[in-house]
């Protein structure tokens, strides 16, 4: 707790909230106008799954960017500040610190993710959506997107540590970014492999064409279990590949 | 006297060449050792080992009569360094990157006020580290090193980029450390004068291997003067006075004395001279420190 507090405190004067929020901003703000114009050629479409699904594939561009800049932010002032000696000759052991910078990237990208399904929420209402506000599939868009979060963090959060220039890390999430937005456009197979894709692979909305219609189907929670298994134990195995490769590294 | 840091054979390898090699260090309790080297001689490696920053290659690591491999928390607990550059954290202001350290060391407020009173640094504590001159950034590693009052200091060139007020202010209080405070500071610097003022201990480092240790006198005493005589028959002269019981040795075109009393000079002169050998010079050659420390690591680096 201690480790978590005190890199919370490290961010002071980084703005870094105030980063993520005008970030989220610009991409809700985009993906509601987006919603709005298709409500206004289809009024079929005023409802809660295609806002859902916008924001998922949204999130597929943005999320990776933005988890590599929040990453990057948390681990360039060690490298920067040249603070591994001093922090590593104060007895903390970096495992811990390794940990503790996860978990804060994680608790930002947590209220990132909060902030969306209270917009989400929030433009239903004021939209005047018939149906009433859908808890259990916004629970599971939360759920989808915080999971990829957390592995994109692991891997972004091993390069960020272990590479001392963050053009990587950054080119890294780009990269992602580009992935994440294009991923539904890959058989799926390829999809798979790349973690970015999880955005909207993860959605509880997915969209199909059927006779040049498109129609958002829920899926079904089973259906997304197994492949929430095999993505959290990725995650894990990312994880601990990244803190023991920067916990052997020499300062 | 206690030992407070001992190494023994410690190596260190990076792939074929020897950083450091075989080096036995010992650091008493109280002392301002001094460990001089050339840059590049392995006094910052030798050091990070010993902070359990680097691994040995080979050897063993000692600090409070402590293995520093099975108790590296306990003694980093009881140990303030500053290593290298100084380390900080840009984006916040002096204070705050105090209270970094403060938070990890869980040290009361007042140590932060006293460490940062001792740097000089209470008038720019509410400034942005960022914008700190490297002289300020090196005492806030100084501040922070001390900001627990451990038991031992470990400085890596702490004056570097210091102006020469800034130099002797900083010398002057590690000089008081060990009264004030009870410390024992090991200090690095390849700059002989600037030890010389301080130490009570010397370890002398050149290509990873020690070279010399012991205590600032026993250095010194390699400084006796030593008497040079030319004479027009230096190898007469030389038989002539090894009968009076004088031992010159031959050095060039002069018979070298060491250690010789005026009185013994001025004997020899008139054995010389009643002998009908001309004496041409008498010389009194001194060494500094410098030319010792040129001697042991090997006279032709520039060090300075």
């Amino acid at each position: 707790m201690k480790a978590i507090s005190l890199e919370l405190y490290k961010l002071r004067h980084k703005h870094l909230f105030l980063m993520v929020t005008l970030f989220l901003t610009v991409e809700i703000a985009w993906a509601f106008m987006a919603t709005s114009m298709s409500i206004s050629h289809n009024p079929d479409n005023a409802g809660w799954e295609p806002l859902i699904a916008m924001l998922s594939s949204m999130n597929g561009l943005f999320l990776p960017i933005l988890t590599a800049i929040c990453v990057s932010r948390i681990c360039d002032m060690e490298h920067k500040g040249n603070t591994w000696k001093l922090l590593l000759t104060v007895s903390i052991r970096r495992s811990t610190l390794y940990a503790a910078k996860y978990i804060s990237t994680s608790i930002i990208m947590l209220v990132a993710c909060l902030l969306q399904v209270l917009a989400i929420t929030a433009f239903g209402i004021v939209n005047g959506f018939e149906q009433p506000v859908p808890l259990l599939l916004l629970i599971r868009f939360f759920i989808g997107t915080v999971l990829t979060n957390m592995i994109i963090i692991a891997l972004q959060q091993w390069v960020s540590m272990a590479v001392k220039n963050q053009a990587f890390a950054l080119s890294l999430g780009m990269v992602g970014g580009f992935i994440g937005m294009a991923a539904d456009l890959l058989p799926l197979g390829v999809q798979r492999i790349f973690v970015w894709s999880y955005y909207t692979g993860l959605s509880p909305i997915t969209q199909s064409y059927t006779n040049e219609k498109m129609q958002f189907i829920v899926r079904d929670l089973n259906s997304l279990l197994p492949m929430m298994v095999v993505l959290i134990a990725a995650g894990i195995g990312i994880y601990l590949a990244g803190c023991v490769h920067v916990s052997r590294q020499e300062v | 006297m206690n030992q407070i840091i001992s190494t023994h054979n410690l190596s260190k390898r990076y792939g074929d060449t020897y950083r450091v090699k075989s080096v036995n260090l010992t650091v008493n309790e109280g002392d301002i050792y001094g460990f001089l080297g050339p840059n590049g001689a392995g006094k910052s490696t030798t050091l990070k080992m010993i902070l359990g920053l680097a691994r040995p290659t080979d050897g063993k690591v000692t600090v409070f009569g402590k293995d520093l491999g099975a108790n590296r928390r306990l003694i980093l607990n009881q140990t303030g360094s500053l290593i290298e550059s100084p380390s900080y954290y840009g984006h916040l202001t002096g204070l705050e990157n105090m209270r970094v350290i403060q938070r990890l060391r869980d040290v009361p407020d007042k140590n932060v006020t006293e460490a940062l009173k001792i740097v000089r640094l209470e008038k720019q504590k509410d400034k942005k580290v960022g914008q700190y001159s490297l002289g300020m950034k090196q005492r806030l590693g100084i501040a922070m090193a001390l900001l627990s009052f451990p038991k031992l200091l470990v400085l890596d060139e702490p004056t570097n980029g210091l102006d020469p007020a800034g130099i002797g202010e900083i010398r002057e209080l590690i000089k008081s450390l060990p009264q004030r405070y009870e410390m024992t500071v090991l200090i690095s610097s390849h700059l002989l004068s600037e030890i010389e003022q301080m130490a009570t201990s010397v370890g002398i480092i050149n290509d990873g291997i020690m070279m010399f240790q012991g205590s600032m006198e026993v250095l010194k005493n390699k400084n006796r003067p030593t008497i040079m005589v030319k004479t027009q028959n230096n190898k007469l002269a030389q038989e002539l006075l090894f009968q009076k019981g004088f031992s010159p040795t031959q050095h060039g075109d002069f018979l070298v004395f060491e250690s010789l009393t005026d009185g013994q000079v001025a004997q020899a002169n008139r054995n010389l001279v009643s002998a009908n050998i001309d004496v041409l010079r008498i010389e009194e050659h001194k060494k500094n420190l410098e030319s010792i420390f040129l001697d042991i690591t090997g006279k032709e680096r520039n060090l300075l």
